[in-house]
């Protein structure tokens, strides 16, 4: 008996420090997007910050036998609660790599070689942590008065550790299912249109690398507490791996298939082993272990890429799950799409315009605006002006920079030279998410939509200010974001009724088909609550019945107060609504005006018909 | 001086080693980070060659035709098919890391986990320009320079090469042109693999015992090489190696030899962080 | 120069032709011919489909339905490869190079289908048909100006004496100056030595001056066809492109 449950209590602690790492990682990796191939690191920092501050000065101890820093004798739970701070702050280095726009393979492989280099470092360096022998005798909580070898103590300990792990399910849980969650989503399926939308992915990114470091710190200060040890042979870079395979086992982006997979591979592999009969090799074992876990990955991947206990699908309508209109499909379904009550939507109600009349001032205006790609003048010394209240049209030949000259206004690329303005500020130097914020918005020729989110996520995603999206606002809990949310969501069904797309409200947007997925873009940028909206043929893919209907809401948009710049080559649309309109031509403004008067100047029609 | 003798040595593998990696990269943008496993399971089997009476040198070419081998079929039969599905590349890297461990400790667990040592006596050392290399180093010297001056007239001369470079730059327009691009990738993966057994046996020879998971960090050093030169750039690839190379052995002299893959280490943080796509490259590379 | 630079022309024709991506068709019925000696030009606003036509030609966007022909074969939905094997030279509007290989080299991927002995004197011919490229051989094409990068573009092409030469908008982002000379002087030039020319332009007005016949396409479809003098003097011409009919109602 005595010895099953001495084996009980270890299975107990293990497990908990690995549900716990496991949890992290999925914060990371399922739900923000970071691949976070370092992710051992933390865990070992915050082992070693627990064991170097429960211990005493290295000189005094242990008659000298192994060397550390620190060695400040602090009292439980001082050394927990300093890994948990160790943890954090390791994250703020790597947020250099995952904090930029670097491909996430790239930062993944600067994540992982970090990892391999800092063991290196630690193993070589001794004064710092003993080096390759490793740190041991670190004392168990509470060892004075309590012997760490009694089975009562040993249950205690496993208890305090599920604790922890439950308080952290929840913690996660409470960041995840809140508006900042949501955002955190949205910046893993495109982190560009995230930006574009006002999300500041430095400071998600940062966040979650924090925040997930902390509690594998926690992680690594239980188990250290429990083992009593802690070296480099124990966290190779490739126990990152381990917990990467046990995630893609149990299913990224949900939180009991990442504790799921911790039981199932870091703890179920470790106890496995030790029921098999020995064998002559002593490194058969570890080796096949190893080998089983990378083909566990392969063969996920491959045939069930989305986990045992997939990803949840958030159903925030409030529809029963069985009403969910089947993901239309077949190459004509944008032909059936019927728009809604569209004329009947209060966009100043719905979209928080001000009440003011249109005055018609230069709300954005651009001087020498350039473009240089490679050595190649894309966008040359375009200085245009727009006014509020008007849907100004921006038309020329391809290849003319309008697209480019949009996503300059609008932060998404930097210019090479000149100006921007925007309510008279100069903005050249403001970052895109900012620029969002100050209400200058944006959405892109190809789709965009965050796939894994639903229509309705997709839409409530881009309302600015919500207490909700941030990482304290998600903290206070559904109690201080709730109602608001309840409101935002209200807000998003009615403009889903307006555009017809009610019964998608549940459904994922990459499941959508072209000309519904365009739409949610649309209704996406209007939830953001533009004052200028910059919309980059946003026809495109969509059927001739339908753009008229939704030049007539854009002309409605403008009558109620927004200001739009529409790129588009569809002259129809500029013909029918926009005015004025600017002509670029290679990369220069050529004239300006309405469509009747470009179809008038000569230069206008060179420019289309003979360059 | 004698720390030149060795970063040479390093610089002149490693530069064959990346050169392989990187030409994977390019033609099928794939980091795959399975190329130390390969390195090494090629340098077991050309070991075993050895062991049964065949020479060293000998034995090298079933180094170089293991690693061939190993790579088309890894890319053919797993990163292809991954590929196809489209998607994001993270996914494809975390297969091969699995793919590594699968590799490296399926070997591990075949051969056991104690170090093995070619044998090949390292030969009566040279002295000259204040170097001390033994001649098996020299040998090594020699066939890494023949190798990548190969490689060099291969991209640079042949049909082939051209095809290569072609693929790299733009797969559609090499299509458009007539090149068969599924045989070029092919072709460049058992290139580049034989490349990489070439590298991980002269390694295995060089640094004299070697286990199965002996491979296992040279990953650090490919990578800084690469991206020192620019991801898919083999010229790139042969700089990065040469300078990663001399850096760390004339650092590993000069401060202290435990820390000698810092070097590397900074240097490939450093170019993620503000180049990454080398020094000389720019952003096209992708 | 004994080494002629084309082979005599072939008809490429299509019939009734949808294409696009994803199963849903951006052009459709489309019929269109192309006939040896003539310069045939397809013109129309943006976003009207010019482009994916040409690339359902060329085997690289898929055809949904009708057929697309060359001198009696059908190629459709052939592999690229196969395409430019039958003697259809394509140049894409855009990555119509390769930026880091030399013009030398770009020039002997073009001609990859070839036999060894022949490369050197098909560049002659080619590099005789566009001099700017002698002094530039072993440039990067990256490194060339608009011009020099169109007309190695079209030489590489050219190295596979291609009955049917698909020019995808040659002139954008050229200077006028340049485009004028390259369409007049190269283009125009090679249907007069017998070539078939299928020419897709934003610069209307000057792909008339240099076409046979001319097809106006609006909204994935042709909207107008015609001798461009006719063309050019039809008021629904100008309208195609400035008006509105270009929406099918």
């Amino acid at each position: 008996m005595g010895a099953w449950a001495f084996y009980l209590t270890t299975i107990i602690v293990y497990g908990a420090v690995d549900a716990m790492a496991c949890m992290a990682l999925n914060v990371e990796f399922g739900f923000a997007g970071i691949s976070n191939f370092g992710f051992i690191i933390f865990q070992s920092a915050g082992a070693y910050a627990a064991a170097v501050l429960s211990m005493p000065p290295a000189a005094t101890s242990n008659g000298g036998f192994q060397q550390y820093v620190l060695g400040w004798n602090l009292p439980w739970p001082f050394p927990w609660i300093g890994a948990a701070i160790v943890g954090g702050l390791l994250a703020l280095p790597f947020v250099f790599l995952v904090g930029k726009r670097l491909r996430g393979d790239f930062a993944a492989v600067g994540l992982l070689v970090s990892a391999v280099l800092l063991n290196v470092l630690v193993k070589d360096f001794v004064p710092l942590l003993n080096g390759d022998a490793g740190i041991s005798i670190v004392p168990a909580p509470f060892q004075s008065i309590w012997n760490p070898q009694a089975l009562g103590y040993q249950f205690a300990y496993g208890g305090v550790a599920v604790v922890l792990t439950v308080l952290v399910y929840f913690l996660f849980r409470r960041l995840t299912e809140s508006p900042y969650g949501r955002s955190l989503r949205a910046m893993r399926d495109n982190d560009v249109v995230a930006d574009s939308l006002g999300k500041n992915l430095r400071l998600q990114r940062t966040t979650t690398l924090v925040v997930g470091g902390m509690v594998a710190g926690l992680s690594g200060a239980i188990l250290v507490g429990f083992i009593s040890l802690w070296a480099p042979g124990a966290w190779g870079y490739a126990e990152t791996i381990v917990l990467f395979a046990a995630i893609i086992l149990g299913g990224a982006g949900n939180h009991k298939g990442a504790i799921l997979g911790a039981l199932l591979v870091p703890l179920g592999f470790e106890e496995i082993t030790r029921f098999l009969p020995p064998v002559a090799n002593p490194t058969l074992v570890p080796a096949l272990e190893w080998v089983a876990i990378g083909l566990l990955i392969i063969l996920f991947l491959w045939f069930r890429p989305e986990g045992i206990l997939p990803e949840r699908r958030r159903i925030l309508s409030g529809a029963p799950a069985s009403a969910l209109a089947p993901v239309p499909s077949g190459k004509d379904t944008d032909a059936l799409i019927q728009l809604g009550n569209l004329d009947e939507l209060n966009f100043r109600k719905l979209l928080r315009l001000e009440e003011t009349a249109n005055d018609h001032r230069v709300i954005l205006s651009t001087q020498g605006l350039t473009k240089i790609f490679h050595g190649v003048t894309v966008v040359s010394d375009v200085s245009i002006e727009v006014r509020q209240g008007r849907l100004t049209g921006l038309i020329g030949p391809n290849g003319a920079g309008k697209s480019t000259t949009l996503a300059m206004l609008a932060g998404t690329l930097a210019s090479s030279g000149g100006r921007i303005f925007y309510e008279g500020r100069d903005i050249t130097d403001v970052p895109s998410n900012q620029r969002a914020n100050l209400g200058l918005v944006r959405t892109f020729q190809l789709a965009s939509e965050f796939k894994k989110l639903t229509v309705l996520e997709n839409l409530v995603s881009a309302i600015p200010k919500q207490s909700g999206d941030s990482f304290w606002g998600a903290m206070r809990g559904r109690r201080h974001w709730g109602r608001e949310d309840k409101e935002n969501i209200e807000r998003a069904m009615e403009m889903l009724g307006g555009f017809g797309l009610t019964q998608y409200a549940d459904a994922y947007a990459g499941g959508l088909s072209g000309g519904q997925r365009r739409l949610v873009e649309i209704m996406r940028a209007l939830l953001a609550e533009p004052k200028v909206l910059l919309l980059d043929e946003p026809m495109a893919g969509v059927h001739p019945r339908l753009a008229h209907k939704i030049g007539d809401q854009l002309t409605r948009l403008c009558e109620a107060g927004m200001t739009v710049l529409m790129v588009e080559h569809e002259l129809s649309i500029m013909d029918a609504f926009c005015d004025p309109v600017i002509v670029l031509a290679e990369g220069k403004v050529l004239a300006q005006g309405t469509m009747a008067d470009l179809r008038a100047n000569l230069e206008v029609v060179e420019a289309y018909l003979v360059g | 001086m004698s720390s030149f003798g060795f970063g040479l040595i390093t610089a002149a593998v490693l530069a064959i080693a990346t050169v392989g990696f990187t030409m994977q990269f390019a033609v099928t943008n794939v980091l795959n980070l399975a190329y130390g496993s390969v390195m090494i399971n090629s340098a077991f089997v050309s070991y075993y060659l050895n062991v049964h009476g065949v020479t060293a040198w000998v034995s090298l070419v079933g180094g170089v035709f293991t690693g061939s081998v190993v790579s088309w079929a890894l890319n053919r039969f797993i990163f292809t098919p991954f590929q196809r599905r489209n998607l994001a590349p993270i996914t494809v890297v975390i297969v091969a890391l699995g793919v590594d461990l699968v590799g490296t400790f399926g070997l591990q667990a075949i051969v056991g986990g104690g170090y093995v040592s070619f044998r090949q006596s390292p030969g009566s050392e040279y002295h000259f320009l204040g170097m001390i290399l033994s001649g098996l180093q020299l040998v090594i010297l020699a066939i890494c320079a023949v190798v990548l001056g190969l490689v060099h007239w291969v991209l640079k001369y042949t049909r082939l090469g051209k095809a290569m470079r072609a693929t790299s730059a733009n797969p559609n327009l090499a299509r458009n042109s007539g090149v068969k691009v599924q045989r070029v990738i092919s072709t460049t993966w058992l290139i580049s693999g034989a490349l990489c057994g070439l590298a991980g046996t002269v390694l295995a020879m060089n640094t004299g015992v070697f286990e199965a998971t002996s491979a296992q960090l040279y990953i650090v050093l490919l990578l800084a090489a690469m991206f020192l030169g620019g991801p898919g750039e083999p010229y790139g690839a042969m700089f990065g190696a040469l300078t990663i190379g001399l850096a760390t052995e004339i650092s590993a002299a000069y401060f202290s030899p435990q820390y000698k893959e810092v070097i590397a280490f900074l240097a490939l943080l450093g170019m993620l962080t503000f180049r990454p796509y080398g020094i000389f490259g720019s952003e096209k590379t992708n | 120069m004994s080494v002629e630079l084309s082979q005599p022309g072939l008809v490429l024709s299509t019939t009734a032709l949808s294409a696009g991506y994803d199963g849903r068709a951006i052009v459709s019925d489309i019929s269109i011919e192309a006939s040896p000696g003539k310069v045939i030009s397809i013109v129309g606003p943006n976003g009207s489909g010019k482009s994916t036509l040409l690339k359902a030609l060329v085997g690289v966007v898929r055809v949904l339905d009708g057929t697309v022909s060359v001198g009696g074969n059908d190629i459709t939905n052939l592999p690229s490869e196969e395409v430019a094997k039958l003697g259809v030279g394509y140049v894409p509007q855009i990555d119509d190079v390769f930026p880091p290989l030399t013009v030398k080299e770009n020039l002997e991927i073009g001609g990859y289908l070839l036999r060894r002995s022949e490369i050197p004197d098909r560049i002659a011919a080619v590099v005789d048909r566009f001099p700017r490229l002698k002094e530039m051989m072993s440039r990067k094409a990256g490194k060339l100006s608009g011009g020099e990068r169109k007309m190695l573009a079209m030489g590489r092409v050219l190295m596979l004496s291609p009955s049917v030469l698909v020019l995808d908008e040659p002139t954008a982002n050229l200077a006028p100056m340049v485009a004028t000379q390259l369409l007049e002087e190269y283009v125009r030039g090679f249907a007069d030595q017998g070539s078939t020319v299928l020419l897709v332009e934003q610069r209307a007005k000057s792909a008339l001056r240099i076409s046979d016949w001319t097809y106006v396409l609006g909204g994935g479809r042709v909207v107008l066809d015609g001798a461009p003098k006719d063309l050019q003097e039809n008021p629904l011409f100008v309208e195609s492109f400035l008006g509105g009919s270009s929406i099918p109602k």
